[in-house]
């Protein structure tokens, strides 16, 4: 990793770690069909509405930054989304999972239900499309998976979605509903007694995105 | 809305040819040349000799390519039994290339064109490294020089003389004449009846040398003593390459990119999710003014699946300012 040259504009693009690996289960689910823009890295606290030189030069701490390689981790990445909201929007929609963080037991269950607070002038509501989530590390539970929404690409992304065998990869499951399952495998804690992993949630309607901690307390 | 449809017209795949210096050393000519005394003891020493761009004991040692030698009689190696003299390496080797570039067992390689040619019974291998080569050696860009005790001469396929391409088999095949980058030196490029000097299989990523011509134009002489001891055949190929101190060759491939267009409008992603675009947990934006003429920065694109899952980045090499006056096409290049 390390910082792209801006002397010019360019575009560095890799497959994810996930592009990889739908790549070589060849079974159809490597196709590019949407996109999304991120503004990773930047912080709007170095914006200055009140800059003596006008409001050409309000952005001129942002405008040169050299920004970083992209990462293969697809949890590393995409972070911030840019979103499509209506002209004089005051309020950003934000997430609420009604959980700050997850602690569960071997073989546990427990279903988040995610809300959208302050979009599109509502106070709280349930997004049409409902929300994606990825566990970066999918081996942590024994059922990880999203309801609530009927669409083909939910129900392709809901299938085989039980996997505690295999390497660290993420799983991206979509629903109004998510229901998960911690693992019962015992040899995935090694010597220890919980072993951690995050859930990354966004809103498909609203970007709106937020990422609590879970952790797993081996139990036997 | 966070996710945006690509259409169709939104992709395109497009094939290029890359051509690229071969060596390890980055340089288009190879001049120095080593042997790893190791290799060339063990078992595989008695069948090829691998030739390194540097010292093999150093970590940055990488084989460029083979040498091997290859005789129809089994002549200038050593039997693997005492019991069955005629199996010798240089057979196994003969019969490795016939099998794989004539595809007939009683077929003989053939030097030259014309009236000027010879069959070949025994001739030297070059096997250029898979990962130096990439896909195929590039045809016009071979000129290796060898030297021997009658003079020195300088090597080039024919490709550019040659119109019309030629195959053995399946396997685009062209001459190894005098001259350079393709082309022949004037008087024809080889020698009278002898043949050429070889055969170049650039998919193959070997050149076959004619020890007949060879022997005729610089008294480099391949051994065809019976119950020669293996490898004796390579290193002399080894040292008249290693004396001329110069072989130069490109590599050749076919990169297949996926071009994906990139279009935000005027209206969309003019707001974000970036935590330090609001102030406070309610999500209240930072500054005022951003709520009528909010700025974002682009930074990221992501490409994705059906399933929301992000299967390949891009990284701009600056911040794209984006809002509500400005709209913005980016080109992705992915290359597989």
């Amino acid at each position: 990793m390390g910082y792209l040259n801006n002397q010019s504009v360019t575009i560095d693009a890799i497959l994810t770690k996930k592009g990889r690996e739908t790549l070589a289960k060849n079974d159809g689910s490597f196709r590019i069909t949407q996109f999304s823009l991120a503004d990773d890295e930047i912080d709007y606290t170095l914006y200055n509405p009140t800059h003596p030189s006008g409001s050409s030069f309000y952005g001129e701490a942002i405008d040169n930054m050299p920004l970083l390689e992209a990462f293969p981790n697809e949890s590393q990445i995409m972070k911030y989304q840019l979103t499509t909201l209506p002209r004089g929007t005051a309020k950003l929609p934000v997430l609420d999972l009604g959980f700050s963080a997850i602690t569960l037991k071997q073989g546990a269950s427990l279903a988040i239900t995610p809300q959208t607070l302050s979009y599109l002038g509502n106070a709280s509501t349930f997004e049409t499309s409902g929300y994606s989530a990825t566990v970066s590390d999918v081996r942590l539970f024994n059922t990880y998976t999203g309801v609530g929404i009927n669409t083909e690409a939910a129900t392709s992304a809901n299938l085989n979605s039980t996997v505690t065998v295999g390497t660290n990869v993420s799983k991206t499951v979509t629903g109004t509903q998510i229901n998960l399952r911690a693992t019962t495998v015992n040899t995935l804690f090694g010597t220890n007694e919980q072993i951690a992993t995050t859930i990354t949630v966004v809103g498909l309607d609203s970007g709106a995105r937020l990422t609590i901690p879970v952790t797993i307390t081996k139990t036997t | 809305m966070s996710f945006k449809r690509l259409d169709a017209e939104d992709f395109l795949v497009s094939s290029d040819s890359i051509t690229s210096t071969l060596w390890s050393t980055g340089a288009p000519t190879l001049t120095e040349f080593f042997t790893s005394s190791t290799q060339e003891a063990g078992s595989s020493g008695d069948f090829y000799l691998a030739v390194y761009q540097t010292a093999s004991a150093l970590t940055n040692a990488a084989t460029q390519f083979d040498i091997a030698y290859a005789d129809e009689g089994g002549s200038g190696s050593t039997a693997y039994n005492a019991l069955v003299p005629q199996n010798t390496t240089s057979k196994t080797i003969y019969g490795q290339y016939r099998s794989l570039i004539l595809e007939d067992e009683n077929a003989n390689f053939i030097f030259g064109t014309g009236t000027n040619v010879i069959s070949g019974s025994n001739f030297w291998v070059i096997s250029v490294e898979r990962a130096r080569y990439k896909e195929a050696l590039f045809p016009g860009s071979l000129n290796l020089t060898l030297s021997g005790s009658a003079g020195e001469i300088k090597l080039t396929d024919n490709s550019v003389d040659t119109s019309v391409n030629t195959f053995l088999g399946t396997s685009k095949v062209y001459q190894l004449i005098s001259g350079s980058n393709g082309s022949a030196v004037s008087g024809g490029g080889d020698v009278a009846g002898s043949g050429s000097y070889g055969l170049v299989f650039p998919e193959l990523g070997t050149i076959l040398l004619n020890p007949y011509a060879i022997s005729q134009s610089i008294g480099v002489t391949a051994n065809r003593a019976v119950g020669l001891a293996n490898g004796t055949n390579n290193t002399t190929l080894f040292n008249s390459i290693d004396l001329g101190a110069s072989f130069r060759i490109n590599s050749q491939e076919t990169i297949t990119s996926d071009y994906v267009f990139v279009r935000a409008r005027n209206s969309e992603f003019n707001y974000t999710e970036n935590p330090t675009f609001i102030s406070g947990s309610t999500g209240e934006i930072i500054y005022t003014d951003f709520i009528n003429n909010p700025q974002t920065f682009i930074t990221t694109v992501g490409m994705y699946n059906d399933s929301n899952e992000l299967l390949a980045v891009a990284k701009l090499s600056k911040p794209l300012i984006k809002d509500f006056t400005k709209e913005t096409l980016l080109r992705i290049k992915l290359d597989f």
